[in-house]
């Protein structure tokens, strides 16, 4: 796991998380997860769907309400305060928007406000949140632009942008907070598959600039190669975590050997073995074979 | 028959009063009906399932009942409770109290149309709820509840013609008596017609007009 130089010995880790549940009515979702994560660290949120990963997700964020155990943003316990005689009430809306500036969200969906232009998208919350004056806020609005390599795009409505560069735009408005996390829930199933690329590279170079990062993907190729830690949940429960060399090695339990079996044939007509392209499986990769050799060669 | 449209010239003074009379009832009626309206669905929408219940059923209430009738009870049973309301203010409170619950409707499938994810992604950039409100959901409801809206402003324009009867001297009333004065009624009827004609047709453009102006983003 790579140490950012910028937060050498932080005092708690960026998000944990303590016996973790779920329910929707009858159906427990999330049942006791642990996690945490560190400083630095990308994490990816790997697994069958319907197995609670987009919700655990959500919760870090409180867009779902976890009804059973902790979780910390920073050193604070996000959505609730527990009292007294430790009962757990909702926190109040000024200290969840606190537990919330720490972390940026990208959605499948990418939520852009559809009648402000990419550049009045990013520079909005600068605007209304940090109180920047509108030229400052435009400012960094840009230099946020800039970094998902958008500039150009700045003055067009998003109905004017590919899925990609909407993508891409929704990456920006949360960079341009400046949050130390950021939480991606599955960034790229919503987009045409040549569109994939711009938005895991974006991804890529933030991994590689020390960002804090959890990130629910369907990409296995982008998750063996960026993830410093791979978590496999499969009905609500993490059921294998680690090194992506580990999590995809010979010792994989079973169920995740395969869902990996099953991703890889039906990607195989989309991935050319030749090809690297981001978001591709490294060719070498298969169920449980080879995945540590392969894995190993990429960091 | 002889057709006389010189009648309307001699009381010009009087029906260019009525009118401005109906143009204010109507315009004043439907703002206060608009900004009740959207308090309504506000309400509606921050309280809980049971709690909302009362203000659903009094919205029903009035929906099912004729607007005549809420002008009768406002007007004529208002002083039976001690409010004795001058008749332009009596109108512009019916045309308000009417078209609240109808605004709100409006304002409530509004509210419905603009993607949870997008209040979603606001929420976590650390919006705050009137923020959100005016900034993320207003502009966007506006595109989609114009037609609606220009359709219900077009509808109370006419209905403030039912204002005659309990005594604003608006555009039905005034025009109706002098037909009955001077046994005009064709000369007046046609006026009549032609003058909620402009308003409503008026109304129709500026609805469109805005429709094009604010949905630009669109496409």
């Amino acid at each position: 796991m790579s140490q950012s130089p910028t937060t050498p010995q932080a005092r708690f880790p960026a998000i944990r998380l303590d016996q973790v549940g779920k329910r929707f009515g009858d159906h427990q979702v999330l049942e006791g997860i642990d996690l945490e994560v560190a400083h630095s660290e990308v994490v990816c949120l790997i697994g069958p769907s319907g197995s609670g990963k987009s919700t655990l997700l959500r919760c870090m964020a409180f867009l779902e309400h976890y009804d059973q155990g902790e979780i910390y943003i920073e050193g604070a316990l996000i959505g609730w305060e527990i009292d007294d005689q430790g009962r757990r009430r909702r926190a109040s809306n000024r200290r969840l928007r606190q537990s919330r500036s720490n972390l940026g969200m990208v959605f499948q969906q990418f939520n852009l406000w559809p009648h402000m232009t990419a550049l009045g998208n990013v520079s909005e919350a600068l605007k209304r949140v940090k109180g920047l004056s509108r030229l400052d806020a435009e400012r960094r609005g840009r230099q946020a632009l800039e970094r998902v390599g958008l500039l150009d795009k700045a003055d067009a409505h998003p109905a004017r942008l590919s899925g990609g560069q909407q993508q891409r735009v929704a990456i920006a408005r949360a960079l341009a907070m400046e949050p130390k996390i950021m939480l991606f829930d599955e960034p790229t199933s919503a987009l045409d598959p040549e569109l994939v690329g711009e938005v895991l590279a974006v991804m890529k170079r933030l991994a590689s600039e020390g960002m804090t990062m959890v990130v629910v993907t369907h990409e296995m190729g982008f998750a063996a190669r960026m993830a410093d830690t791979l978590v496999f949940l499969d009905h609500g429960r993490i059921i294998a975590r680690g090194a992506p060399a580990q999590v995809f090695g010979e010792e994989a339990p079973p169920r995740v050997r395969q869902f990996l079996q099953d991703y890889l044939e039906r990607n195989a007509l989309l991935i050319d073995a030749n090809t690297e392209a981001p978001g591709a499986m490294p060719s070498s990769i298969s169920a449980g074979d080879g995945a540590a050799a392969a894995t190993k060669g990429m960091f | 028959m002889n057709f006389d449209p010189s009648i309307l010239t001699t009381h010009a003074g009087e029906i260019g009063d009525a009118f401005l009379v109906t143009v204010k009832t109507w315009l004043l009626g439907s703002a206060l009906g608009l900004i009740v309206g959207l308090a309504l669905a506000l309400l509606i929408r921050s309280l809980g399932r049971w709690a909302r219940l009362p203000l659903l059923a009094l919205s029903e209430l009035i929906r099912g009942t004729p607007f005549l009738v809420i002008c009768f009870i406002l007007y004529y049973g208002g002083p039976s409770i001690g409010i004795d309301l001058n008749a332009i203010f009596a109108g512009i409170v019916c045309i308000g109290f009417y078209s609240s619950v109808y605004f709100a409707e409006i304002f409530r499938s509004g509210f419905n149309a603009v993607p949870r994810g997008q209040l979603e992604a606001a929420e976590c950039l650390g919006l705050g709820r009137w923020q959100l409100l005016v900034r993320i959901e207003l502009p966007q409801m506006l595109v989609i509840i114009l037609p609606a809206l220009t359709n219900l402003l077009t509808v109370l324009c006419k209905e403030t013609a039912i204002l005659s009867i309990i005594t604003v001297p608006e555009l039905t009333a005034v025009l109706g008596g002098i037909g009955t004065r001077t046994f005009s009624f064709a000369e007046t009827l046609v006026a009549l017609c032609l003058a909620y004609l402009l308003l409503v047709e008026l109304t129709a453009r500026v609805g469109n007009w805005l429709e094009r102006r604010v949905g630009g983003y669109l496409n």
